[in-house]
C-alpha cells in the first residue's frame, strides 16, 4: 500500500514548442503543507493542473493517492479540494444554492462547518453570485474546496483577491485543517509572507524546473547571506562554493550563497584568512537572490 | 442521483425568472389540460397550453448555461462523476421539458374532435391512435428541444465566432428538420426514437470523452493552445480601433455563415420564406457584437482624445465599416443562392430592406447596452426578431405586400429611435456600469 498522495517523476509538459516544466519528480504526503513559488510563468499552475490530472504530463508519470492523475476515478476525486485562481462559480445561483449543487457531487459534506466558515467570513449565503464582490467569489471559491474534508487540498493563488482580514481568517483556517497530520495542502501564492507563516515545505519553480525543494528551515540554512571580513586593507582572493551573487567593498564582502555548510565557512575562514559572519534570509529575500 | 436531482432543480429554480416562468408554464399547461377535457369544443385552448410549454422550456433556461460554465470548468475535473452527471441532467432536464408535450396533445386531439376522455375507453382504436400521437410528439419535443439547448450550449460556452457558427449550424437543424418531417409525413416513433438515440450517444460520448481526446493530442505534442495564444495577431497595424471593439475582422464572421447556410439551403427545398428568415438571423449577429463595444470602449476612451460624443461617432463609423462589408454579404448570397433556390420576386424584394434593417436595429440596440442587459433591451430585441420574422413569412403572399411594407416602415422608425437612444446614452455613457466584469457592474450600480 503506497502511502504518499502524490508522486511525480522524471514530468515533463509542452504546449506545442514551449516547454513548460522539465523533469520535474517530488513528493507529496500527508501532513505535508507545501508552498509554490516561482515567478509569473514559471509554470506553477500548469504543475497544479498537473496533480489534478487537468491535463496530461508530455512525459514521465504523476500520481495521486495512487493512480494516474489524468484518470482519476471518483472515489479518488472525491478525496481532492481544489480552490482555482479564478473562480468558477455560477453567476445566476445564490451562494446557499452553488453550495448545494457542489455538495451533492459528494458522499460526505461538512454542512456544519461551511456553515460556520459563512457565518466568520462574512459569505452571503443568499444573495445571486453575480452581485457578490470579488472577495466574496473567492471565499465561496475557498468554501466549495473544503466541505467535503479533502484529504488533499490544492489552491491556485487562493488570496489574491481577498483583503488583509479575510486572508488571516483563511490562513487560519487552513492551519486548522494541516494541524491533524491527515490531508495533504499544495497551494501557490505571490504572497510570500504567507506561504513563510504557513508551509512547511517549499518548492521553487524556475525556468520550468523544481529549482529547490524541501522544508523552509532546511531552504533558510542552505540560503545564506555572508559577511566577510578581511584582516588587511584588501580582501584576499577566495572562491566560495554556489555563489548567487558577490560584493566587494575593500575590506569586506558580502555574498549570498546556496547549500551552505559549516564545513564550507571553515574551509574559507582557514582558506582566504578571513573572517566570515552568516545572516539568516527570509524567504522573500532567498526567492529574489534565487531569480537574480 | 443526488447530484443529477440537484443540478435539475437549480436549472428550473435557480433564480426568480427560472423560477416564475417554471411556476407559470405549468399553471397554463394545466389550465389548458382542464380546459381541455372538460370543457367541449375546446380545441382552440391549445394556443394557451403552447405558451404554457414555451414558458416551462423558458423556465429551464438556465441549464445550458450551468452546462456549459461546469462543463468548461476546471472543477467538473475533480468532482466525482462530474461529467456523466451533467450529462444525465442535461438529459433529465430535456425529458421533462417534453413531457408538456405529451399529455396536451392528446387532450388537444379527443378536445378538437368534439370528444371526451371517456370516449377513448369506449374505442380501442380510437385510444390506441391517441397514445401513438401522446409518444409521437413526446419524442419529436425532446428532439427538439435537445436541439434548442445545443444551439444555446455553443453559444453560450464558446462566444465567439465558432460558437456563434455551431450555434447557427444546430439552428439550421432545428428550423428546417421539424418543417420537413411534417410536410413530407416521414414522421414516425421509430424514426424520433433513432435520432434521439444517435444524437444522444454522439453528444454523449463526445462530452465524455473529450478530457481523453485531448490527453491524446497533448501526448502527441499537440497541445498547442498556449503557443498560439502567444502568437500576434497579423495585419491589424493601424486599425486599433476596430481591433479593441471587435470590428477588425468582418470575413471571420461571414465565414461562420457559409456552412450553416449551405445546408439550410439543402433543407429549405419547399420552405423558403424559413430560409429568408434564417438569413435575416445573420443579419443580426452585429447586434451581439455592438452589445459589448461599451464595455470595451473604455479603454478607447483612455487613449484617445475624445468626448463621448465623439466616441460614439467612431463606434459607429468602426461599426459601419464592418456591417458594411458583411451586409454585402447577405445581400449577394440572398440574390445569389435565392435566385438559384427559385425565391420569388416579392421575397427578394423584401428580402433585400428586411436584412439591411435587421442589420440597422440589432446593432443599434446592440450600441444601446450600457448598462448591462435590461428587460428593455430583452424586450425590443424579442420584439424585433419576431416582426423579422413575420416580415419574411409573410412575404411570399402578394396580397400581404401592404402589411408587409407596414412593418418594414415600422422597424425603420424604429430604428432611428434607437439610434437616438443609443447616442442619448453613449453621452451619459458610465463605464463603471458597463465594465465586462459583471459583478463590478451590479455593485455599482
Amino acid at each position: 500500500m503506497n502511502s504518499a498522495t502524490v508522486e511525480a517523476s522524471k514530468l515533463s509538459k509542452a504546449f506545442g514548442s514551449k516547454q513548460v516544466l522539465q523533469d520535474i519528480s517530488f513528493g507529496v504526503s500527508p501532513g505535508d503543507v507545501i508552498g509554490v513559488l516561482g515567478k509569473n510563468g514559471a509554470g506553477k499552475t500548469t504543475l497544479l493542473d498537473l496533480m489534478l490530472g487537468f491535463t496530461p504530463p508530455t512525459a514521465g508519470a504523476i500520481r495521486v493517492f495512487g493512480h494516474e492523475s489524468h484518470s482519476l476515478p471518483g472515489n479518488i476525486k472525491a478525496r481532492v479540494g481544489f480552490v482555482p485562481q479564478q473562480d468558477e462559480l455560477l453567476d445566476q445561483l445564490s451562494a446557499a444554492d452553488q453550495l448545494r449543487v457542489i455538495a451533492s457531487f459528494y458522499p460526505r459534506w461538512d454542512s456544519a462547518l461551511i456553515s460556520r466558515l459563512c457565518g466568520e467570513w462574512g459569505v452571503p449565503l443568499d444573495v445571486r453570485i453575480k452581485s457578490m464582490s470579488v472577495g466574496e467569489r473567492q471565499k465561496l471559491s475557498i468554501l466549495l474546496a473544503f466541505g467535503h474534508q479533502p484529504e488533499l487540498l490544492i489552491l491556485d493563488e487562493p488570496v489574491a483577491s481577498l483583503d488583509p482580514i479575510a486572508r488571516r481568517q483563511f490562513l487560519e483556517q487552513l492551519l486548522t485543517i494541516s494541524t491533524d497530520g491527515q490531508r495533504a495542502i499544495v497551494f501557490s501564492s505571490h504572497i510570500v509572507s504567507d506561504i513563510e507563516r504557513l508551509a512547511n515545505r517549499i518548492w521553487i519553480l524556475k525556468e520550468g524546473r523544481l529549482d529547490w525543494q524541501g522544508d523552509l528551515d532546511s531552504l533558510k540554512e542552505s540560503i545564506v547571506r555572508l559577511h566577510i571580513r578581511g584582516t588587511g586593507p584588501e580582501l584576499p582572493a577566495f572562491q566560495i562554493p554556489g555563489v548567487l551573487n558577490v560584493r566587494r567593498d575593500g575590506a569586506f564582502a558580502t555574498a549570498v550563497v546556496r547549500d551552505w555548510t559549516p564545513e564550507a565557512q571553515e574551509a574559507l575562514e582557514k582558506g582566504a584568512s578571513v573572517q566570515v559572519d552568516v545572516e539568516a534570509l527570509g524567504l522573500e529575500e532567498i526567492f529574489v537572490e534565487l531569480h537574480r | 442521483m443526488k447530484a443529477v436531482a440537484r443540478l435539475v432543480w437549480s436549472y428550473f429554480m435557480g433564480s426568480l425568472v427560472t423560477r416564475v416562468c417554471t411556476f407559470g408554464g405549468l399553471v397554463l399547461i394545466a389550465v389548458a389540460f382542464y380546459v381541455l377535457m372538460t370543457q367541449p369544443q375546446s380545441g382552440e385552448m391549445l394556443w394557451l397550453a403552447s405558451i404554457g410549454m414555451i414558458v416551462f422550456f423558458a423556465g429551464s433556461s438556465l441549464m445550458p448555461m450551468m452546462f456549459g460554465r461546469l462543463g468548461g470548468s476546471h472543477s467538473i475535473g475533480v468532482l466525482p462523476g462530474g461529467r456523466l452527471k451533467l450529462l444525465l441532467s442535461a438529459f433529465v432536464t430535456v425529458v421533462i421539458v417534453a413531457i408538456p408535450a405529451a399529455l396536451v396533445t392528446p387532450a388537444g386531439y379527443v378536445a378538437g374532435n368534439a370528444g371526451s376522455f371517456a370516449d377513448l375507453a369506449k374505442n380501442p382504436q380510437y385510444l390506441e391512435f391517441t397514445l401513438q400521437l401522446a409518444k409521437l410528439m413526446f419524442t419529436s419535443a425532446v428532439l427538439f428541444a435537445g436541439w434548442l439547448y445545443l444551439a444555446m450550449w455553443f453559444i453560450s460556452r464558446q462566444r465567439d465566432v465558432a460558437g456563434f457558427s455551431k450555434g447557427l449550424l444546430v439552428m439550421a437543424i432545428v428550423i428546417f428538420t421539424p418543417a420537413r418531417d411534417i410536410s413530407d409525413l416521414t414522421v414516425s416513433l421509430s424514426w424520433n426514437l433513432l435520432q434521439i438515440a444517435i444524437s444522444w450517444l454522439v453528444f454523449g460520448a463526445g462530452f465524455l470523452l473529450w478530457p481523453r481526446y485531448k490527453a491524446v493530442r497533448a501526448r502527441r505534442g499537440r497541445d498547442r493552445s498556449a503557443a498560439f495564444a502567444l502568437a500576434p495577431a497579423r495585419g491589424t497595424a493601424g486599425r486599433e480601433f476596430d481591433l479593441m471593439l471587435g470590428t477588425a475582422n468582418p470575413w471571420l464572421l461571414i465565414a461562420a455563415f457559409v456552412v450553416p447556410l449551405l445546408i439550410a439551403t439543402r433543407f429549405a427545398e419547399g420552405f423558403l420564406q424559413i430560409w429568408l428568415f434564417f438569413l435575416t438571423i445573420f443579419s443580426t449577429v452585429s447586434g451581439a457584437i455592438a452589445g459589448e463595444a461599451a464595455g470595451r470602449s473604455r479603454a478607447l476612451w483612455l487613449r484617445g482624445n475624445w468626448t463621448r460624443e465623439d466616441l460614439f461617432r467612431q463606434v459607429e463609423r468602426s461599426f459601419w465599416r464592418h456591417n458594411g462589408i458583411v451586409l454585402g454579404s447577405l445581400i449577394l448570397i440572398l440574390f445569389g443562392i435565392g435566385s438559384y433556390a427559385g425565391l420569388p420576386v416579392t421575397m427578394l424584394a423584401v428580402g433585400l430592406p428586411l436584412l439591411i434593417l435587421g442589420t440597422v436595429l440589432s446593432t443599434y440596440l446592440g450600441l444601446m447596452i450600457t448598462r448591462g442587459l435590461r428587460w428593455l433591451e430583452v424586450l425590443l430585441g424579442i420584439g424585433v426578431m419576431l416582426t423579422l420574422m413575420a416580415v419574411a413569412v409573410i412575404a411570399r403572399e402578394r396580397e400581404d405586400l401592404v402589411t408587409v411594407f407596414a412593418l418594414l416602415a415600422s422597424l425603420a422608425v424604429l430604428a432611428l429611435a434607437l439610434r437616438f437612444t443609443a447616442r442619448r446614452r453613449w453621452t451619459r455613457i458610465d463605464w463603471m456600469l458597463c465594465r465586462p466584469d459583471r459583478s463590478l457592474a451590479v455593485r455599482a450600480a
